[in-house]
């Protein structure tokens, strides 16, 4: 019974800790931006605003947050097109080698991201694609399908379409059946599955590395100059508008479909 | 109670004049293989009828083809009159409760009881007491707002029954209702459900590949073998008078032993078996091979009657059922003959390895074409 | 008594030889996937192997028959290893406590572990930056209390590479046993103990083989991802401690060798192929005397 608790006391010691660790980062950057020095320092000097007024002021910081966005919006959309397509047929339909297929949609995902980066770059120079813009959209496609994929198959193959059936026989016509169980029943595995690859395609930066130029550059990349350029405190008001945009899509997830029902697919 | 269907009309067994639910000639392939064979059905208004045959032999198919879910290759389908073969499913109003009840997990209890009503533009004042009647029907009132996930199996049937049932559909469907749940609730919920829907006046089909199941809940069985109904008749009939040795195997047991007809003579044939001739009322040309069996509770041990059939064979296993006692015989054409004879008391000194002699009337002693 | 199943089932019909149409709706991703993804793997082995005169193997030779890219793959893999025992340590406890908590104290716990996953890797990695300065929070906090003099410092040492990559890839450890974890039945445990187990042989005996499906998939995930990983590193530790990536970023980027670039990248992708089949391997071992704990 004591080795028991103490058990119980180790993991729970553990998870504080696990959290406290991984906030850590994450937290410092907030008081930080609000500081008065050019520098910083911790604790931190005054309260301004300044650094938040100066984000406007950092050369290309706002477009490449457009493209960042951009990017990781239609890489989502088009993914979600295209695997929930192939999710779909793997679940429902009689597909030739249905388990290889599942696992080569899936496996970009295990693939190290630099390594990705390399065979587009080659592969677009190739084929004569210079576009900066087209080879980002293409190459995050790659990224964001795995996610749609696995989290779309997961919440199909545990949806039972006899329930589509049921609906049907109480008097709903086949499009209104699906609208009316199947959607609400897969859209937590939809919307994770978007939501991650949302995240993934938006944070990416392995891959994305090789295929920006000087004038098409992603989020990441562009935060990344200006840290090694110059760190000042502006990249800790950027981090914090970040962090608050997160903390209120996953605030909005929550509310639509529950974080932890998202999480179990 | 009558609120949630037409009043109920008595139950007559046996179809009579033209039925509630009429299948004509009704096919379904898939690809090469042919799920249906030009099959036909009748079911009187207010009847219960189950489908009964092994797993694969079709009866999930022919449901859905009554509900609207799948189009049959071939053959008519009327309910009350009107054809509803070209009808999609949900504007059939026949009201089918799943395998595994498929309830909607996204809705609580009363949602899901209610989810037919709004479906068919019920407005939600309306539906409510609907919902609540059908809720106290089938005793769940208090679980109303439940999520369905947190029920027990014999609660998701119930639900599955009334969400089904409030929408006053004219024919209920029942996919194996009690395959889910464990034998002894299954029990009481076959009572309890026929119960139920004798009192809504409702007619339904049961579909299930447990004989004792079918026995239980309906008027009338129809035996399916591979796509189509072999027999169709009401339980007494099944058992006693099964068509074919597929039926006979499926009802119930029976002494089976087979043979060759060596005389006829006024419509009683003469077989000749493993353990000497047998008699039996039939019309077969002598030299056919054919199978004689007697149901297990028509068999005396000892001389039996004048005239009766009498056979001797050795005991091989005895088993006490309690109000019964069955002897499973040792017989010489194994696979093809088999003996089970159930006796109300045991008499003295009968052991496995006894050789008994058995005694079965003529008239009991069924043939059919092996 | 039941003369259930009686009769024997009916044969199955022969499968279906023409292709269900529905199979058709998987055509678009997997045919992008093809094009935009295999084809150009494929190529980028192909250039690792193709020199001036066609075939060579000169660029695996260069990679493979130097010390100094020895060193930097013995980096990736000590890197990985490390990193995934750290997580391993920290997580696995952790994991428990998340999958053994009620209620609302779940969702927010949750959220707690869920939130670093999606914020920014270069947000993090700033972020640890100002942890471990000479004049950050960490150096603060351990003046206020006493524990040192005068502040040490903390970045571009090895212990604040392990740190970041440690916490940065905590999260993907955390989840898969966490899932595992919610589905084990508590009452195993009880049953362990009333047929006399003691607590330290319930828990090898019986929670940790039935948690071993989270350990591997969480294990390999983050060995795949640490051993691979390319940002933190270069933000922590720069030029010092060179993996895999960094060489590969160099050679392509930098150097312009893309034999080099092409080699090491070959390597890099055996490796992650090693832990994927490795793990999937392991997986249906586990899957195979699962149950049977
Ligand atoms: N959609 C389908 N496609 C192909 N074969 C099917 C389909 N549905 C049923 N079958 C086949 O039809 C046969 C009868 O199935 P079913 O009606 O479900 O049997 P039962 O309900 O009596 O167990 C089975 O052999 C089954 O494999
Ligand atoms: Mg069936």
């Amino acid at each position: 019974m004591t080795m028991d608790r103490l058990g119980t006391g180790i993991a729970w010691t553990a998870l504080i800790l696990v959290i406290a660790f991984l906030l850590l980062p994450i937290v410092v950057v907030i008081p930080v931006s609000f500081t008065e020095s050019t520098v910083f320092r911790f604790p931190p000097e005054g309260f301004s605003l300044q650094w938040y007024g100066r984000i406007r002021n950092v050369d290309g910081l706002l477009g490449a947050l457009w493209l960042s966005a951009q990017i990781a919006a239609l890489s989502t959309a088009t993914s979600l097109l295209l695997g929930t397509l192939c999710a779909i047929a793997l679940v429902r339909g009689l597909v030739p080698g249905a388990a290889a297929i599942t696992t080569f949609m899936v496996s970009p995902l295990m693939l190290p991201g630099l390594v990705l980066g390399i065979a587009l770059l080659q592969t677009m120079r190739e084929v004569g694609l210079r576009d900066a813009w087209w080879s980002l959209y293409l190459a995050h496609v790659v990224i964001t399908l795995p996610f749609v994929m696995r989290t779309v198959l997961a919440s199909l193959s545990l949806f039972d379409f006899a329930m589509v059936d049921a609906a049907r026989t109480l008097g709903c016509s086949y499009p209104k059946a699906l609208w009316r169980v199947l959607v609400p029943n897969i859209l937590p595995g939809f919307i994770s599955g978007a939501l991650f690859a949302f995240i993934a395609s938006f944070d990416n930066y392995p891959v994305s590395m090789f295929l920006v130029d000087v004038r098409t550059k992603t989020l990441p990349i562009q935060l990344l100059n200006y840290l090694e350029i110059s760190p000042d405190p502006t990249l800790a008001a950027v981090s914090t508008v970040l962090i608050g945009l997160t903390v209120i899509v996953l605030i909005l997830c929550d509310r639509l479909v529950g974080l932890r029902r998202m999480a179990s697919i | 109670m009558t609120a949630l269907g037409a009043p109920a009309p008595a139950a007559q067994a046996g179809a009579s004049s033209a039925g509630h639910l009429v299948v004509t000639g009704t096919s379904k392939r898939f690809g090469a293989a042919v799920v249906l064979e030009d099959l036909s059905l009748s079911v009187a208004k207010g009847e219960f009828v189950s489908l009964l045959g092994p797993s694969g032999c079709g009866k999930t198919t022919l449901l859905r083809c009554i509900a609207g879910l799948l189009r049959p290759d071939a053959g008519r389908i009327t309910v009350a009159g009107q054809d509803i073969t070209a009808l999609p499913a949900h504007r059939r109003n026949v009201g089918v409760v799943f395998q595994n009840y498929a309830l909607f997990p996204h809705l609580t209890v009363a949602e899901n009881i209610g989810f037919g009503l709004r479906a068919q533009g019920v407005s939600r004042a309306e539906a409510a007491p609907r919902v609540a009647e059908a809720l106290a029907l089938v005793r769940m009132g208090e679980h109303a707002d439940k999520p369905v996930t947190s029920l027990s199996g014999g609660q998701q049937q119930r639900v599955a029954v009334a969400r089904a049932l409030v929408v006053r559909p004219s024919l209920l469907l029942l996919d194996e209702p009690f395959s889910a749940l464990d034998r002894k609730l299954r029990e009481t919920m076959q009572v309890e459900l026929k119960h139920l829907l004798r009192e809504v006046g409702i007619t339904a089909i049961f579909v299930t590949h447990d004989q004792e199941e079918a026995l239980v809940v309906s008027d009338r069985i129809a035996v399916m073998n591979s796509g189509r109904i072999e027999q169709l008749a009401d339980p007494a009939t099944l058992y006693g008078r099964p068509v074919s040795l597929y039926v006979l195997d499926f009802v119930g047991q029976s002494t089976r032993l087979a043979g060759r007809i060596v005389a006829v003579e006024d419509g009683v044939v003469t077989v000749e078996t493993s353990l000497g001739p047998v008699r039996a009322p039939g019309r077969f040309a002598p030299g056919s091979r054919v199978a004689v069996a007697v149901r297990p509770e028509a068999v005396t041990l000892g001389e039996g009657v004048a005239g009766a059939n009498r056979v001797s064979a050795r005991v091989s296993e005895i088993s006490f059922l309690g109000s019964r006692t069955q002897l499973h015989l040792d017989l010489p054409a194994e696979g093809e003959d088999r003996g089970v004879v159930e006796l109300p008391r045991l008499p003295e000194g009968v052991q496995p390895g006894s050789r008994v002699t058995l005694a079965f009337r003529e008239a009991d002693t069924m043939v059919f074409p092996a | 008594m039941s003369a259930t199943l009686a009769a024997p089932a009916a044969a199955l019909p022969p499968l279906r030889r023409r292709l269900d149409p529905m199979a058709l709706l998987a055509l678009p991703g997997v045919a992008f996937l093809s094009v935009v993804f295999l084809l150009p793997l494929l190529l980028l082995l192909w250039s690792s192997i193709r020199g001036e005169g066609g075939f060579t193997v000169n660029g695996y030779v260069r990679v493979l028959g130097d010390a100094y890219y020895i060193g930097v793959i013995g980096n990736s893999l000590q890197l990985g290893l490390i990193t995934t025992a750290g997580a391993f340590i920290l997580g696995y406890p952790a994991a428990f406590a998340l999958a053994r908590a009620r209620g609302y104290a779940q969702v927010v716990l949750f959220a707690l572990v869920f939130l670093p996953l999606t914020v920014s890797i270069i947000v993090k990695s700033f972020g640890w930056g100002i942890v471990l300065r000479r004049d950050g929070i960490l150096n603060w906090l351990m003046l206020n209390v006493g524990l040192i003099e005068r502040p040490v410092r903390m970045i571009f040492t090895e212990g604040a590479l392990y740190a970041g990559m440690i916490n940065v890839f905590l999260p993907f450890m955390v989840l898969p046993i966490y899932s595992v974890v919610r589905m084990i039945d508590p009452r195993y445990g009880d049953a362990a103990a009333t047929l006399g187990a003691s607590p330290w042989y319930r828990f090898t005996r019986v929670t940790l083989p039935l948690t071993l499906p989270g350990v591997v998939a969480g294990a390999s995930l983050v060995f795949s991802l640490a051993v691979a990983a390319y940002v933190t590193p270069s933000l922590l530790m720069g030029d010092r401690y060179m993996t895999m990536s960094m060489v590969m970023a160099k050679a392509f980027l930098n150097l312009r060798d893309w034999q080099l670039g092409g080699a090491m990248a070959a390597v890099l992708l055996a490796v992650a192929a090693m832990v994927v089949v490795g793990a999937s391997l392991m997986q249906r071992r586990l899957a195979r005397h699962g149950g049977a704990a």
